[in-house]
């Protein structure tokens, strides 16, 4: 075998990252985790998805070794009990308080503390997805070397609690609020003993932004001319007034079609763009990393999750973490060289459970 | 002997290792900077890739033995086999877990079915009480009073059933055709049934439905459902509770309008009425669908055809009912919530000046 020692090994055309997995060899993985996800009335799902993990991450070779996942079932089960009763025990205090408020008179201190509720909810959501994020590269092994985070995340989610509330309130600040976190959340990270550094910029996504809005809007006035400019009964067939309806019912069936343009492809335009972004401006130690799925590629890959669910009646969710992490994976570049003799353990310390917050809140991590 | 790589956990470097049999029934690991003899009980497999079988310690993190595949015979008896769904299904087998599991949840989904009406009545009604007065507390601004209204309604629960004595019947100011149980054994009719129903006769259907709910503590069984279906986490659990408590709804109204129709016919007064109320509600469910606005009675009960028909059968021809409530009572019943209007009209105008 190879001694690597004293030499970097570099990210080589096409790809640095290769997905070697094959749907075959997943089946019986998933078809066991859906069973025994099923027969134990959900509670398999965490060893389900280590599992899962596990496969996917030994099926996805960097340069020349695969990674590996070394997170268990049983610490996400822990973390998500921990994250349940922690949750459960400030929504009950909540409602409790409220109810109380609200007899004892004080029912505008009622509605303030349901407002109130709202930028903590942010702030819960921020701490889950960091927290997942140093949970995964801490369970993360290529060569034998983890990654990590220092960072307990707490300011990361006050600085999210905020920052989320003023995007939602002013749309044209959405972009910089979503890559400013993105990018504090991963120069947090850690791999080995580098930092993981990122700078995406929000101008881009914010022209990225504006164009979809455009987009949107010039849709919607395009349907709405074509209803109003033309006569129905031109446009099918001057000599036959009979057919006057003819129009309305091919308008009625485009509306669907807009709808879905609307919410489902318009905001993947602007989501591709700002993974993208996010990705290309990613960096640890000498290895710059990027990403290439653009619209069309995110496009094809719900449309293949839609066929595939309702194809085998809802079975097929069993497939949706493969087929997302492999395109992930598909899509992944890397450059640059890695220097082996300076990638050392990580020092960051590992955190005792999984993303438990995460789960318990129900919120995917990308 | 074989050939394999080695990573040592303490950096990236892939080192070149030769792996025998060790002291022991250990595994010996020699490599360029050292040799490490590995005891069977540190060794735990990691992963089969198609090329290879990897190893880890069970002490060392990161620390990973990669053997190409096919292991040696003369180590292959010394290396650990792997797991495969995780450490407790492994140790019973697949088939063997799924048959637990088949069973454990066919007692628990048995349990959250049964435990609620077993349970139901050891609840203190002093608990039940102190929530059904917090949802009051929100609603009971809007509360219709007169003593003669008060009064009819009484005299209607008593004749129903000796014991509605203790059940808080309250009418409230809201424009919904609707009646509901609320915990701690409390009735709220809502004004617009009144005003829609044709007969005291109907009006009596309708309580006495309630009126069972109280007495079957349909409330704080279903109290203890929600809680106990919102133990089964995940998104597959969410939509079994979504069905499973629909069901346990529909199954709670068949057995109150059951006794309902019992009370009607104990108190001499004719289900047909009731049936006749049903029978509005349908052809109401018919123009307008289900989700119309106001017709709340619909969504929370069973379809009003099927309870039109069950009161239609229990009445009986040739037999003299006698009248709920006397025309007066009838009268100062529906007009309950009048003053309450009148007072509120008078308030504005007064603040108008």
């Amino acid at each position: 075998m190879n001694d690597m020692r004293g030499t970097g090994v570099t990210g080589a055309a096409p790809s640095a990252f290769e997905f070697t997995g094959t749907w075959r060899e997943f089946l019986p993985i998933a078809a066991t985790n859906l069973l025994l996800t099923l027969v134990t009335l959900g509670f398999y799902r965490f060893w389900a998805k280590a599992r899962e993990r596990r496969y996917l991450w030994s099926r996805t070779r960097f340069i020349d070794d695969h990674l590996e996942w070394t997170g268990s079932g049983k610490e996400m089960f822990i973390g998500f009990i921990l994250a349940f009763l922690i949750l459960g025990t400030l929504g009950l205090l909540v409602f409790g308080l409220f109810i109380l408020l609200s007899n004892i008179g004080l029912g505008w201190v009622a509605v303030l503390l349901a407002l109130g509720a709202y930028p903590v909810s942010f702030y819960v959501v921020g701490l889950a997805r960091f927290r997942a994020l140093r949970y995964r590269l801490s369970r993360t092994l290529w060569h034998g070397i983890r990654g990590g985070s220092e960072d307990q995340g707490f300011r990361y989610a006050l600085t999210s609690a905020w920052m989320t509330l003023v995007g939602a309130m002013a749309f044209f600040l959405l972009p910089w609020s979503m890559i400013t976190l993105w990018n504090e959340r991963w120069n947090a990270m850690s791999f080995g003993p580098h930092r993981f550094s990122a700078y995406g910029a929000a101008g881009p996504l914010l022209v990225r932004l504006l164009l979809s809005i455009g987009l949107g809007i010039g849709l919607i006035i395009v349907l709405a001319l074509l209803a109003v400019a033309l006569p129905f009964d031109d446009l099918f067939s001057r000599t036959d007034p009979g057919r006057d309806g003819v129009t309305g019912v091919v308008l009625l069936l485009l509306l669907p079609l807009v709808l879905l343009i609307i919410f489902a492809v318009i905001p993947i335009f602007y989501y591709a763009a700002f993974v993208r972004e996010g990705i290309n401006k990613l960096f640890l130690g000498d290895v710059d990393f990027g990403f290439s799925a653009r619209t069309y590629h995110w496009l094809r890959l719900y449309a293949g999750d839609v066929l595939l669910v309702v194809g085998t009646l809802g079975l097929g969710i069993a497939f949706l973490g493969y087929r997302h992490w492999s395109f992930f994976v598909r899509h992944l570049e890397a450059y640059g060289e890695v220097d082996l003799d300076t990638l050392l353990q990580s020092e960051t310390r590992a955190p005792r459970q999984g993303e438990g917050l995460l789960d318990a809140l129900d919120i995917g991590a990308l | 002997m074989a050939d394999g790589w080695l990573y040592d956990g303490q950096s990236a470097l892939r080192h070149a290792a030769q792996v025998e049999p060790g002291a022991d029934g250990g595994l010996r690991v020699t490599w360029e900077f050292g040799e490490l003899t590995v005891p069977r009980s540190q060794l735990v497999h990691i992963d089969s890739r198609p090329d290879a079988e990897i190893y880890g310690h069970a002490e060392l993190s990161g620390w990973r033995l990669g053997l190409p595949r096919p292991v040696p015979g003369d180590l292959a008896g010394l290396l650990p086999t792997s797991a495969r769904y995780g450490g407790w299904v492994d140790r019973l087998g697949l088939g063997k877990t799924v048959a637990i599991g088949v069973a454990v949840s066919a007692v628990v989904i048995f349990g959250i079915i049964q435990i609620p009406e077993v349970a139901a009545p050891y609840v203190p009604l002093s608990w039940e009480r102190k929530m059904g007065d917090a949802m009051m507390a929100q609603l009971g601004e809007r509360s219709c009073r007169t003593p003669a209204g008060e009064a009819a309604l009484k005299r209607l629960a008593t004749s129903l059933s000796p014991d509605a004595a203790g059940i808080d019947i309250e009418v409230l100011d809201i424009p919904v055709v609707n009646a509901a149980a609320l915990p701690g054994g409390r009735i709220v009719i809502f004004r617009e049934l009144l005003k829609d129903a044709k007969s005291p006769d109907e009006v009596a259907g309708v309580l006495a439905h309630e009126i069972a709910h109280v007495r079957e503590r349909h409330v704080t069984e279903s109290l203890i459902r929600e809680f106990g279906l919102s133990v089964i986490g995940g998104n597959a659990g969410a939509t079994v509770t979504g069905v499973m408590s629909a069901g346990f709804t529909r199954g709670a109204e068949r057995e109150a309008d059951g006794e309902a129709a019992r009370m009607l016919d104990h108190a001499n007064i004719s289900p047909a009425a009731t049936a006749g109320f049903f029978k509005r509600l349908a052809e109401q469910e018919k123009r307008f669908g289900r989700v119309a606005e106001g017709l709340s009675y619909v969504s929370t009960h069973p379809l009003s055809g099927e309870r039109q028909a069950m009161f239609e059968s229990r009445a009986q021809k040739g037999r003299t009912y006698r009248p709920a409530l006397t025309p007066g009572e009838w009268q100062a019943l529906v007009g309950i919530c009048n003053s309450r209007a009148k007072r509120l009209e008078q308030e504005r105008g007064s603040a108008d000046d």
